[in-house]
Parts: C-alpha cells; structure tokens; sequence
C-alpha cells in the first residue's frame, strides 16, 4: 500500500572497507577542494586564504536592491565604485505577477559607504527597495564569531553523543559522519559557487541537527534493540531514510521557490540543506554502519 | 474509558493550540513582556499590524537598523581617589580640564571617572578619533599618573555605553520615530556595539537623529579691541530649565526655539550676559546689531548671541531693544526665557531635539565601522508574502512525501496535523511575548517543521511496528523507546543552538532562539501527543478487527 519503500540493502555482500571507502572518498575529495581552494583560489601556498568564499556579510560590503529599467551593465556604470555583481531578481517573464518585479535588482559592492552609494542610486531614476552595510571590521568579528559558533556547536553535540552512548566506536561514528555532512556541502558551496553567509552558516548548523538524528537512530536500534544486526539496520533504515527523505524534499522545495522569489537567506539555507542531507544518507548508511558493524561483530570481542 | 486520564497529552495540545489561536488572532490579547515587548510594542501600533498578532522585524516590516561602534579609547588604572574619598570631583575635573589644553580636544570628548568603590582604579575616556592610545598615555604620565600605553584600550566603558543607550533612547522618544528602539550588545570578540532600530523608517532619517552628538551652546559675541572677535559661553545644557516647540517666527522668516534658564543658573546667566556687553545696545533704537561672518569669525562686527550645534554655529543674531532692557535692569530674572532663532525648520528642529534628549550624546558613533540595514515596507511585504508561500510549499513537499510512505491518511494527517500545531504553538508563543518576526526565524521555522517531521515518523514507526498495542504497556514501552531517540537528538540540536543565542550574531540569535524554542514544544506538547493519536487509532482497529 506504500508507494514508496525503503529499499533493503545487502549489506552482507560488501566488506566494512567497500562500504567506508566511497563516503572517506568523498569526504577526503571535499577535503582536497577546500584546501586547495585555501592555497590556489583564495589564497597561495605561502599564504593560504579562506577555504571557502565568504560573502560581504564576513567580509564587509554593500548591497542594494533597486528597481529601475536600465539594463545590469547601465546599472554599474551609475556608481563611481564597480559593483561586484548586479544580479536580477526574477530571470523570467512570468514571475511579475507573483514573484519580484522583472526590474528589480541586487547589486552589490565591496565599498560600506551605503550613504554615498544611497545617494548615487538616488540621484538617477532607480528606486530604492533595501540597502544593507557591513563594515570590514563588523565582518571580521562576524567570521570569527561565525566560526566559533560552528566549533562550540559541534562540540556540544560531541559531547552529548559521547554522553548518550558512552563506548568510543558509536560514538566517534556519528561525530565522524556529522564532521563529514558539515564539509561536504562546505566543498560543494566552492563548486557551486555560493558564497559563506550567515543564512549557510545556519544551514550548516542545521545540518548538525539533522545529521545527528539519523544516525543517533541507527545506533540506537542496533546496540540498544532485541533482533538481529542486518533486522535493526532494517528497520532503523526504513525510519531513518523516510525521515532524511522528507527532509529533503521539503529543502529542495524551498531551495527552488525561495530562489524563484528571490529570497536568498532562504534559498541558501535550503540548498545547503538538500546537500548536507544527501551526504547524509550515504554517511549514516555507508560510513556510521560500517563502523558499528565492525564494532558490533569485532570490535567488541577485542 | 477514562478519556479524560489517557488522552491528557491530546487535550492539553488542544487547549494550547486554542490558546495559540487567540493569542494570534484576537486583538489585545497578547501579554507583552520582557525587554522585546515594550520596545517593539508601538512599532507595531504604528504599523497597525494585519490580522494577526504577530510583530514584524525590520526585513519583514521595513525600516533601518544601526549596529555601530562608539568611537573612543579608555585608560583604565587610573589612580583617582574613590568617590566619597578626599575631593574625587575636582581631581576628575582637573584631569579632564588638563587633558583638555594638552590633546587640544573638546571639553566633552573628555572624562575622567573617580571609582566608585575603595581600592579600585578609575578611568579616563576620549571620545575622539584624533588621539591615539600613546598620545593618552603620555598626557596622563605627564600629569603624575602611572599609566602606560598598555593601559589605554579602545571602546568606552560599560557607563559609557549605558549612557549612550539612555541618551539615544531619549532621542528617539523624542523625534518621531516612534517604536524605535536602541540597546548595546558585544561581538564574541569582545567589541562593543550599540543597536538601534527605527521600524518603518529610512535609514537616512534615523542616520540624521543619532549621528548628532547634540552639543547645544549659546555663546556671547563681541568684537575685543585687539581686532579679534571673542565667543564667551554663557548657557550649556545643564542651565536649560524648559524647551518649547520649534516653530515659525510670527510675522517674519525664520524658525525659533525658546529656552527658559534655571532659576538657580539665572544670576549666572546675566553675568556672561554683561560680561559679553549684551546689556549695552549699539544701535539708536536700543538693539544690539550683529553683523556674523561665518567664513571667518573674527571679521565680525558688532555683538552677538550666537548658538552652536556640535561646535558648529547654527545662528549669530543681535538682539531685540526689549531684551536688552530686560538684560539691563536685571528684570530678565522674572521670566527667564528668551528664543534661539535659525533660518531653517531643520536647525529649529535639531536644536529643540537635542536640547529635549537631556544630554548629548557622550560620545559619537563609529559610522565609518558600522554595519546598517534598510528595507523599504514594499519590499519587506514582498519578503512577508514570498516566504508565506514558501513555507506552505515546503509543507505540502513534507505531506506528500509521508502520505507517500505511509499510504494511509489515518497516520499521515494527524501527523501532518501535529507538525502544524507545532508551528502553531510557535507563533502563539512569539506572538504572546511580541518576539519581532524576521526571515531569518521564517528559517527557524521550517527547521522545527522539518525536525518535527522527522521525531514524528520515528514515534509512527516505532509504535506502528508489527501488531499487537494492545495493551498500554507495550504501548508505553515503545513510546518510551521512541522517546529516548527523539529525547537526544532533541538535545543534541539545543546544545548545538545555544551559543548562537548568545553570540551577537545578529540574524542568527534569533534563528536559534525559534529552532530551540520550537524544538521544546515538539519533544514537551506535541510529539507525546501525537503518540497518544496513534494509539487510539492502533486500539481502534484492534477492537473492530476482534
């Protein structure tokens, strides 16, 4: 009667190194890309840089949000300093009546003077929506607060796991795959192109939540249950993907209409969400189940 | 059955989600509390909010936001003697009037704080760019004090601050921003800001009321016999009894302002009044003329009553035959106001604000480090619309990805039903307390949905597994086992919230504040609730099936 089910894996077919193997690889590609990132993009060898993007809310910056008829290129040639980018909010025609005007526009610059940039837009026929300022030292103590967010975060959530189940192998599972959901979609932001926000810093926030979740499950079902070891990974799998699935579905959801409507806090939480919970399942299904089979088969008779 | 017993989670949801529905929805009915509440509560009488009780922040209601840092740096282990010990008020004084000839500064970007307590050390605060840490320093070695350069910090202290934000407050009360609001908070790097927030209103006109130090001064002018023209200071702030409204001068140009001194600071007001030669007229009719070179002062003539603002001269007039008379006699003393008058509605209207705000700002504001935010109310509606479809969108994603899995509609709505009463006890909540709703909560929102979602598929599985609920023990066993899941991730995601809440992360506390908020109404109200749903379903079919 369901019109979905959750597939059952044999997982007696693969040895605990296949099924580690390709989450470590994608983890330590992820990896790769942000440190490489860190010495060829951002920075250089000698001095490395940030292994991701950040945005004008770390690293100072304006934005404004105009609406005016002129074309993107006539819009960066209104103001004395050129603009990083000029993006338009609604690419098609049928957004008008629901979505942003056709002619609304973000542009935004490295300058933090918004007065003077209000008063340039001003003084031609654009009109003025939102103008939005971050001084290069208010940014600063944003990244390192940001940062130190992300790490006492993790910590706490550490902690409690550790707390929760109290034997090192489960629990550095979960703390691995959480580790590993948060830099995946880290590396991905670098390819994609999205650039570190306080909206991705609470995604990937967020995603410590989420990722604990499922795996706090399937940990549970298979130390603290009755039943055999591939029964519980069963029964834990048909919980746990219906739960990351739906998860998903409703950030992919809200990725696409909050970037058709041009809202990006949103759609930059929602698709670093949809990626974070894609890692996900393979971390909890790959990786956290590798662990806690060779824990639950060998690793306990040690 | 005792329905009442079994069923105590599902009605107590119920009476809460009845309740949320009031709060939301009938006028009034909201008990506004804590320090949200009574900052935000004319904000939202002025934006006469829709049909519901909810209050908007700035990017969903439109208006400005100023963080910024206050410009200044502090000596700390100053030996001044405690206050009550000795004569602390002149030390302080003799420091500030020191430093003041030495950094060539303004007497009130100087302050010298005598401690409050025994043992302990006081201050010194210059609220100006221009001197620098060492400078301080040296001044202060050179007037006895054993201060080295690693003593002088950046920032102002903590009264400073408070007295910023009191001044600033005092600002808003009086301009027209109404349901402005103003506090200080610090960065996790220790930096030490002050916020304001104006909802509904442009940025430049908030920019334009906190950007002012409000340094009122009214000065006499005379032409000295050395061919300079000397500016005496005969009213400051503290002098000022009654300000009146700015309004138009009656038959003439211009805009005025009256000011009534003190009684007790009257005979000394009448004293830097002749000292400047303001009794004497110099013109037939017995008025005082006033020619005021405003490119360059000492090419001035005549005798003048001259106010500034922030050092800057805002009028330099003469004065009228019948004050001079009442200046003469002394009979001034009897009702002792006069009026300042400016060219401009705007000048009028500065000077009566910052006079009104009680004192001026004690020092300025870090513009050029700020961090600002504007939202036109257009856009902001957008915002409020766009992310209302949003959400519904992501919750119709969530319902048809369970009713996929589950296939009957009996687990899937209630479960459905339950992550909306989630959201609903949410926004009963922050309606109830007048929490300002932005996008970022919107976010916080859709993560409580989205975790709610997921506690609520582990209660259905669990308790759904195989047959045989029958009795309430088993029932409470898997409940129970359901729980301890949903118990530590419920924890781990609180644990992992609560630093953002008090990190002074702006759009990001208030994410956290609605995820942990939200978290612990699904694990206390709500997921037991919809346990319970689901036992009686799984009872009732038992009992049918028999």
């Amino acid at each position: 009667m369901n019109a979905f089910e959750v597939p059952e894996v044999d997982y007696d077919q693969y040895t605990n190194r296949q099924l580690a193997a390709v989450p470590l690889a994608v983890l330590a590609l992820a990896i790769l890309i942000l440190v490489g990132w860190s010495l060829f993009v951002s920075g250089s060898v000698a001095a490395p840089g940030a292994p991701v993007s950040p945005g004008i809310d770390f690293t100072g910056g304006s934005e404004l949000t105009v609406v005016t008829s002129m074309s993107k290129a006539e819009i960066g040639d209104e103001f004395d300093t050129e603009p990083i980018s000029v993006q338009q909010a609604a690419e098609n025609a049928e957004a008008e009546t629901v979505g942003p005007n056709e002619n609304q526009y973000i542009v935004r610059f490295q300058s933090f003077d918004t007065q003077s940039l209000r008063d340039q837009a001003q003084s031609t026929d654009m009109e003025l929506l939102s103008s939005s300022s971050t001084s290069a030292t208010f940014g600063g103590d944003n990244q390192t607060t940001a940062v130190v967010g992300v790490l006492i975060a993790f910590a706490g959530m550490s902690a409690i796991v550790f707390a929760l189940f109290r034997s090192f192998v489960p629990s550095i599972a979960v703390v691995v795959s959480a580790f590993s959901d948060i830099v995946i979609p880290l590396a991905a932001m670098n390819v994609l192109g999205i650039e570190l926000s306080l909206g991705t810093v609470a995604a990937l926030l967020m995603l410590i939540g989420y990722s604990v979740d499922s795996d706090i499950l399937l940990n549970n079902h298979i130390l603290r249950r009755s039943g055999s070891f591939y029964e519980s990974v069963h029964r834990a799998m048909e919980t746990g993907v219906t739960m990351t699935l739906t998860s998903l579905s409703a950030m992919a959801v809200m990725a696409v209409v909050a970037s058709f409507f041009n809202i990006q806090l949103m759609a930059s939480i929602g698709t670093v969400l949809v990626i974070g919970l894609a890692a996900d399942l393979m971390n909890t299904y790959m990786l956290n189940l590798s662990l806690l089979r060779w824990y639950k088969f060998e690793g306990v008779n040690r | 059955m005792s329905g009442l017993r079994d069923n105590w989670r599902i009605i107590l949801l119920v009476v809460l989600a009845l309740g949320s529905t009031v709060t939301l929805l009938v006028p009034g009915a909201t008990v506004a509390t804590g320090d949200n509440a009574t900052a935000q509560t004319d904000g939202a009488n002025a934006s006469a909010a829709g049909i519901t009780n909810l209050q908007y922040g700035i990017q969903l209601d439109g208006g400005s936001r100023i963080r910024a840092p206050i410009v200044g740096i502090t000596a700390e282990n100053v030996g001044i003697q405690p206050v009550g010990q000795g004569d602390s008020t002149n030390e302080t004084r003799a420091i500030e009037d020191e430093l003041v000839s030495q950094l060539g500064v303004d007497p009130v970007d100087v302050n010298a704080r005598a401690p409050n307590e025994p043992n302990a050390d006081g201050t010194v605060e210059v609220y100006t760019e221009n001197v620098t840490q060492a400078e301080l320093a040296a001044a202060l070695q050179e007037q006895g004090y054993d201060v080295s350069e690693s003593d002088v910090r950046d920032g102002v202290t903590r009264a400073t601050r408070d007295e910023m934000v009191e001044v600033i407050d005092e600002k808003l009360s009086q301009s027209a921003l109404s349901g402005g609001s103003v506090q200080s908070a610090q960065s996790a790097t220790g930096q030490n800001f002050v916020v304001i927030e104006a909802p509904g209103r442009d940025i430049d006109e908030l920019r334009s009321i906190v950007a002012s130090r409000g340094i009122v001064r009214v000065y006499g002018g005379y032409a000295a016999d050395n061919g300079t023209f000397v500016r005496q200071q005969i009213v400051s702030r503290e002098d000022i009894d009654g300000i009146g409204n700015a309004r138009k001068v009656d038959g003439r140009q211009g805009y005025q302002v009256s000011v009534t001194i003190r009684e007790d600071a009257v005979d000394q007001f009448l004293d830097g009044v002749r000292a400047t030669g303001l009794d004497e007229p110099n013109t037939a009719r017995g008025a005082i003329s006033c020619e005021y070179n405003a490119e360059n002062p000492n090419q001035s003539s005549g005798k003048c009553l001259i106010a500034s603002l922030n050092n800057e001269v805002v009028t330099a007039k003469g004065v009228s035959p019948g004050l001079v008379q009442l200046f003469a006699d002394g009979s001034f003393a009897n009702d002792p106001t006069f009026v300042i008058e400016t060219n401009t509605r705007e000048e009028a209207r500065n000077i009566e604000l910052s006079l009104k705000a009680g004192q001026p700002l004690p020092a300025p504001l870090d513009f050029q480090n700020a961090q600002t935010t504007s939202l036109e109310p257009a856009l902001a509606d957008q915002f409020k619309t766009n992310s209302l479809i949003t959400g519904i969108i992501a919750v119709l994603a969530v319902s048809i990805a369970v009713y996929l899995r589950y296939g009957d509609p009996r687990v899937a709505v209630p479960m459905i039903v339950t992550a909306l009463s989630e959201v609903l006890l949410l926004l009963g909540f922050v309606s109830a307390i007048q929490f300002p709703l932005d996008l970022s909560h919107i976010a916080g929102f859709i993560a409580v949905i989205g975790t709610g979602v997921d506690d609520l598929i582990i209660i259905a599985d669990e308790i759904l597994q195989r047959e045989g609920v029958a009795t309430g023990r088993v029932f409470q066993n898997r409940f129970r086992k359901a729980f301890w899941v949903i118990g530590a991730a419920a924890a781990t995601t609180i644990i992992a919230m609560s630093p953002l809440t008090v990190l002074g992360l702006g759009d990001l506390t208030g994410f956290a504040i609605i995820t942990i908020v939200g978290v612990l109404i699904g694990v206390l109200i709500t997921r037991p609730a919809y346990g319970d749903i689901l036992r009686r379903l799984v009872l009732d079919e038992e009992e049918r099936s028999e």
